[in-house]
């Protein structure tokens, strides 16, 4: 959920880029935390349902660290 | 007796009885359309329900199967009881004509791009044809947008009529964006009338 000039600054933002398709999901989506993370058994490519080829959720850390990698990627296209 | 005009000082209540004193068309408005049958108690819709994505997502996908809830902001309503969702595909609660709508917004963080969106129905329970597409166009980074399709279903069987939704991009690394607490991405269901 990037922010409104578009720099990311959510785990989802994070997890949506890690993978594609719908991988991940939330135990609770009211409540977008780290803890509450996780693999859908199932995605849909090309009409049908297969399983979920991400069969391991990326460590809390890996998940900060790739959105702190776009936060700065962004700063440094946009010069902040 | 008829009369061609109102007496001086107006019509008193309850002097006009309208329960066996109407016969052919009433016009429904200057320039309308008269309506000789088709009342029923209440009248209106009879059937809608709206449906969203709750989280953001990259790629194709078809059917987006996920991370979708029935909208439950404060103030949401529905008529009737609604869809029913089983991993992306949606099922009607009764026959009729139902008006169906996506709309998705999109958001790139690296190319130019478009997105794809795509409603997908099958009469058999079976087989999915494409009945409707959008398109949104973007071309700069950090570039958001938003675009719908729309097509009418005729619901003959509540088990053989069903729905579901695709989205594609040029550029599989762009995404879908959902959200829980109100709608970003969603799906509209209103039932138009009998089948």
């Amino acid at each position: 959920m990037p922010d409104e000039k578009g720099r990311p600054n959510h785990i989802e933002d994070a997890l949506s880029s890690m993978h594609k398709n719908q991988w991940f999901t939330y135990t609770d989506s009211k409540n977008k935390i780290y803890a509450n993370v996780r693999l859908t058994d199932k995605i849909g490519v090309n009409g049908e349902l297969v399983d979920n080829p991400v069969t391991e959720l990326p460590t809390e850390s890996a998940v900060n660290t790739k959105l702190t990698e776009m936060q700065n990627a962004w700063d440094t296209l946009h010069g902040e | 007796m008829s009369k061609t005009t109102i007496p001086t000082g107006g019509i008193a209540d309850d002097a006009i009885n309208l329960t066996s004193k109407v016969t052919g068309a009433l016009p429904v408005a200057n320039g309308g359309t008269a309506l000789t049958s088709g009342f029923t108690n209440g009248g209106g819709l009879t059937g809608t329900d709206m449906w969203r994505v709750t989280a953001d997502f990259a790629g194709n996908v078809n059917p987006i199967s996920s991370n979708l809830e029935r909208c439950d902001e404060t103030g949401f309503g529905r008529i009737g009881t609604g869809m029913t969702n089983s991993s992306g595909t949606f099922s009607f609660p009764s026959t009729g004509i139902w008006l169906i709508s996506f709309t998705a917004f999109h958001f790139t963080d690296n190319s130019a791009d478009y997105i794809s969106i795509k409603i997908n129905t099958t009469t058999d329970n079976s087989t999915y044809a494409l009945v409707a597409q959008g398109i949104a166009q973007m071309h700069p980074v950090d570039a958001f947008s938003q675009g719908t399709a729309t097509c009418v279903l005729d619901v003959t069987n509540t088990t053989n009529c069903k729905v579901r939704f695709e989205t594609d991009h040029a550029d599989t690394s762009n995404k879908i964006r959902g959200q829980s607490a109100y709608n970003r991405s969603w799906f509209e269901f209103i039932r138009l009338g009998d089948t």
